[in-house]
């Protein structure tokens, strides 16, 4: 029993930073809606990880998983508020319409995309996202390019008062919720055939085939993994905080590019990597938005520059080296 | 009537074509011999096309003059990054120098919109009109396309005529191989990129020679999502694929325009661009190695 | 024993701090403001900065101060960067809601941001002005506390057809060729409902996808209709772009208007002569001929600094010698009719201004302003402004105009020798 639990051991530092961020959020007045978007970018990279930090593939359109995860919140909302069917239940189909609509589409692109390798699985990947988005627009679909714009039929489904603290605070408690569970997913990953296979694959995919792993078969599960917890992110994060979908912004790059800042700065590949890296990225930008401005960016960039060049492995990546052998080591991973 | 239409479109879409593939010159070779993709892309096109505007409107210098001067500051551009951060990140997972490029471009975004501002600048080269009956082209557009045809011959006579050009050829074929042979792989390392981002500058030179207006500092993104698609369709290591892949993206974009149109209720041009997706997709899938065969 | 007394004494101070300093009456008002000032709305957010920080200037230094309570108190105006995104938006909100304390906050530019902010804003019942959303559908989403200040989408070209109809009634045929974004195709729909009704024959009508770079397929399809005059538009390149390869195909029509973009300085510097004789619609134009004088003429109250004025303290704000555009005015405006609001309602908690901004009907540099019960502006009218060598022109409705209308439009070639669009 001791031998199982120390497995899980390095879940605990992630858990404890999820309820410190909590816990200041509803402590702290005003810091409710910080603590919110600090977790925001912490599940997106722990979404994100689960399949860039275990196989080592960009997938460069992972945008398009929360995109369709958004779209199954907001299509269930209005369609079901239509019928005049109301109440809780809704929320609950909508989420599961905004996991399986990532399934289906990273099936789809994992058929075509994942037997290709590095530069042309990023590109591929981009491609798909692109397309998806220009398809949508294109032969409007949902809506095309108005988007959807369910304020009103939230209101119907769950009434003025529980539909306003939804947006405002129970989004964000599923965002940690979910956070939550990324990391306990990826953690599992790690911990058991899965991850042997994908860290041998990413090590050297060849000598993994070789040695008889099923590439393609864990492949394919880390990545449908990933898309799915993508999908919530974009369920709880843009329609259920935000009741509106407009297909530009839902697939916007920026979202992916974000994702691998995060991830590469904390750390990929390691658990407390991504928690580590959203705390930066977010905490950077809000403050630097507030003292600086205009001048973000400008400042951002080069000190990512600067990062990458240093640390190539990521912050976790170095306190991983360093705290090798000592009693620390089983937390962090 | 359609087929008027059809011709028309299928003439600029050539013609903007070769200008597309000459901007895609750079990812390819970069790519090609460094093994990095320059996320950065659109971002040194912008450059480009800034270094134009200032030219044309400062100095005075008509555009095509301007097309040396934007290759020798992307050289230097190539020279500066390359020893300053890239150098470092070839031996690293290629997700730190897909970042790394990727914030080079954001920086120089920043910074060129600290200088001019973001506001949308044009500038406006009088030159005469062909009226071609199917389509009207002014000048400038041929002036880009020929210009676009010259680079991408001198390039090839580069490669294939001098030695430097062919110790670069032979670095994208075999790396060590190259090395045992006594290629210096660094200074090939550091004069691709630079060549590289020359090429990308230069083509925003002649971009704004189609486009002289809309000039801001995020111009750049739009252009970096089609040179990946261009370079797939050509090959992503190959530079003359690119250029290739260029006419080809050209061809169909504009061309499908005109097909898709007849289709009722639907918006003909964001279908063109989930076209170009899909080409992508089914190019990636049988031909990796891009349309062109393997040289 | 010790500690639990000395906490005993500072928790007793704190509380009595705590109750002394919510007696205290409204010594300032705080405006509050996620602003674009990066991103892609950097332009306009800059401008709505400008434009606010001027009329703030104005109501403390000219105007004396809100009047409330029986004295004058100064505005103050706070404001963060939300880089155009949406994910600081919110937590920038809820930032100067806690921690700045503010009576009311501005929302961010765009219809998308607006939308973003929204339920924060009604959660804590807080007053949300929206300077820079024209999607009517933020109106009938039954948001309580929002109340805009632009004029809604679909209203853009309505004056456009009004003016063409009445000019030429043998031009019949119309192109409809707008951005593929959701601002935009209220507009589109808004221009092709007008124009069924005033008997117009929409001889095309398309879309083009966001972030553009060349319209040729398009506008070359457009040329075979044979339109006798085009609307269209999106935002800011694409505008510019769509002048220019209309120049490039030379396809000349007789009337062009093209939204968002037609109406800026911008325009006319990167398009030179091709612009000439080319239109846009504007909420705002440096020009237009709202005063008091024009105000006490149709017995409307007249509140805040007179164009020029408002130019001058533009500038002053910005540090920059730049004229200000309709984002500045716009935002500027609502600062006025929070102003007005709050004299009237002798408060600042948001239900009483918000009834008070219900009933409020006044003029100002900008034009008019009133809302209806949604929140959505009613009172204000758009003008449409063309370019006639070089400078912008009002050239409808006829009560704003400081022009003749030039029309038709000169040919591209005309345009290339040098021929000027003024009448």
């Amino acid at each position: 029993m001791r031998k199982q639990s120390a497995k899980y051991s390095p879940f605990i530092p992630v858990l404890t930073i999820y309820v410190l961020i909590f816990l200041i959020g509803k402590g702290v007045s005003g810091m409710w809606q910080v603590m919110a978007m600090l977790t925001f970018y912490c599940a997106l990279g722990q979404a994100f990880n689960i399949f860039l930090g275990m196989t080592g593939y960009v997938d460069f359109g992972y945008v398009a998983f929360m995109g369709v995860g958004t779209y199954g919140m907001a299509l269930t909302i209005t369609h079901l508020a239509e019928r005049g069917i109301t109440g809780p239940a809704v929320i609950v189909l909508g989420m599961l319409l905004a996991l399986l609509f990532p399934t289906l589409l990273s099936m789809a692109v994992g058929a075509v995309a994942l037997r290709l390798r590095g530069a042309y699985f990023a590109i591929a990947t981009i491609g798909v996202n692109e397309g998806f988005r220009y398809l949508i627009e294109g032969a409007k679909i949902w809506n095309g390019s108005e988007g959807i714009i369910f304020m009103s039929e939230l209101n119907r489904v769950l009434g003025r008062e529980a539909a306003s603290s939804l947006s405002t605070f129970w989004s964000d408690v599923f965002l940690f919720v979910i956070a939550t569970l990324a990391a306990l997913v990826t953690l599992y990953f790690m911990r058991t055939r899965i991850g042997y296979a994908l860290t041998a694959l990413r090590e050297d995919e060849d000598a993994a085939k070789v040695m008889g792993i099923n590439v393609t078969k864990y492949k394919i599960m880390a990545f449908i993994t990933s898309a799915c917890f993508a999908g919530l992110v974009g369920a709880a994060s843009w329609a259920l905080k935000t009741p509106y979908v407009f297909p530009p912004e839902v697939f916007e790059i920026h979202y992916t590019i974000e994702a691998i800042i995060i991830v590469l700065l904390g750390g990929a590949g390691t658990l407390l990597g991504p928690v580590i890296g959203g705390l930066i990225y977010g905490l950077s930008k809000y403050y630097l938005s507030i003292f600086l401005p205009g001048f973000q960016l400008l400042i951002f960039a080069p000190i990512i520059i600067i990062i990458i060049v240093a640390f190539p492995e990521g912050i976790m990546g170095m306190v991983k080296e360093k705290a090798k052998g000592s009693s620390l080591a089983r937390f962090i991973v | 009537m359609v087929l008027e239409q059809l011709t028309g479109n299928l003439l600029q879409g050539l013609v903007l074509g070769a200008v597309y593939g000459m901007a895609t010159m750079g990812l390819s070779l970069i790519f090609g011999v460094l093994k990095v993709v320059n996320v950065g892309h659109g971002a040194f096109i912008m450059v480009g096309a800034f270094v134009t505007l200032w030219a044309f409107t400062t100095l005075g210098m008509p555009p095509l003059v301007a097309i040396p001067l934007a290759f020798l500051i992307g050289m230097g551009l190539g020279f500066v990054f390359y020893y300053s951060a890239i150098k470092r990140l070839i031996k690293a997972p290629e997700l730190a120098s897909l970042l790394a490029t990727f914030s080079i471009g954001i920086l120089l975004e920043e910074i060129v919109k600290l200088i001019f501002g973001s506001e949308f600048r044009g500038y406006n080269w009088v030159v005469p009109k062909i009226d071609l009956g199917v389509t009207v082209l002014p000048m400038s557009k041929l002036y880009a396309f020929i210009g676009s045809i010259i680079i991408a011959l001198l390039l090839y006579l580069w490669f294939n005529k001098t030695r430097a050009g062919t110790a670069m050829r032979s670095v994208v074929e075999d790396t060590e191989g190259a090395r045992v042979c006594g290629v210096n792989v660094g200074w090939v390392y550091a004069n691709s990129f630079a060549i590289g981002i020359g090429l990308t500058v230069a083509s925003g030179v002649l971009l704004t020679m189609f486009i002289p207006v809309g000039i801001n500092p995020y111009m750049g993104g739009g252009y970096t999502l089609k040179a990946f698609v261009i370079a797939v369709l050509g090959g992503l290591s190959s530079p003359y694929g690119a250029f290739f892949g260029g006419l080809v993206f050209g061809l169909i974009e504009n061309g499908s325009y005109t097909l898709f149109a007849l289709i009722p209720g639907v918006e003909p041009f964001a279908l063109t661009r989930f076209l170009s997706f899909v080409m992508l997709l089914i190019i990636l899938l049988i031909r990796p190695t891009g349309l062109l065969k393997a040289k | 024993m010790k500690n639990l007394y000395r906490f005993a004494v500072l928790f007793a101070f704190l509380a009595v701090l705590a109750f002394t300093t919510t007696s205290v009456a409204v010594d300032k008002i705080v405006i509050g403001h996620p602003a674009c000032l990066s991103g892609k709305y950097a332009k306009a957010g800059e401008q709505a900065v400008g434009g606010i920080k001027a009329c703030v200037d104005w109501v403390n230094n000219v105007y004396g101060g809100v009047s409330i309570g029986g004295k004058k108190v100064p505005l103050v105006y706070k404001y963060y960067d939300c880089e155009s995104k949406k994910e600081a938006v919110t937590s920038l909100i809820a930032r100067l809601i806690n921690s700045d304390k503010v009576q009311v906050v501005f929302a961010p530019y765009s219809s998308g941001l607006t939308l973003r902010g929204a339920p924060v804003a009604e959660s804590r019942k807080m007053l949300y002005m929206d300077h820079g959303g024209a999607n009517n559908k933020i109106f009938q989403q039954g948001f309580k506390y929002v109340v805009q200040t632009i004029g809604p989408a679909t209203r853009y070209h309505e004056g456009t057809l009004n003016m063409i109809h009445k000019v030429d009634p043998s031009a019949k045929k119309v192109a409809l060729a707008y951005e593929d974004s959701e601002f935009a195709k209220m507009v589109m729909v808004g221009a092709e409902k007008r124009a069924k009704e005033l008997g117009f024959d929409v001889v095309f009508k398309r879309t083009y996808p966001k972030g553009v770079t060349d319209l040729t397929p398009l506008l070359s399809a457009m040329k075979a209709a044979r339109p006798d005059f085009v609307l269209g538009g999106g935002h800011f390149e694409d505008g510019q772009l769509f002048n220019r390869q209309m120049a490039d195909l030379d396809i000349n029509v007789k009337a062009l208007s093209l939204i968002a973009a037609a109406t800026l300085p911008a325009f006319y510097k990167a398009l030179t002569t091709m612009a000439e004789g080319v239109m846009g619609p504007s909420h705002w134009e440096y020009g237009v001929k709202y005063c008091k004088a024009e105000a006490k003429r149709i017995g409307m109250i007249w509140v805040g600094p007179s164009q020029d004025e408002f130019v001058r303290l533009f500038k002053k704000a910005l540090g920059k010698d730049i004229i200000p555009d309709y984002h500045a005015a716009e935002a500027g405006a609502q600062v006025l009719a929070y102003v007005l609001a709050v004299e009237k309602s002798n408060s600042t908690n948001s239900d009483k201004v918000r009834k008070a901004l219900g009933e409020l009907k006044f003029m100002s540099f900008y034009g008019g302003w009133d809302i209806d019960e949604t929140g959505l502006q009613i009172g204000h009218s758009m003008v449409d402004v063309q370019w006639q060598g070089g400078k912008r022109v009002i050239v409808w409705p006829e009560e704003a105009q400081t022009g003749k209308l030039y029309y038709p439009m000169p040919t591209f070639k005309e345009k290339a020798k040098g021929k000027l669009a003024i009448p």
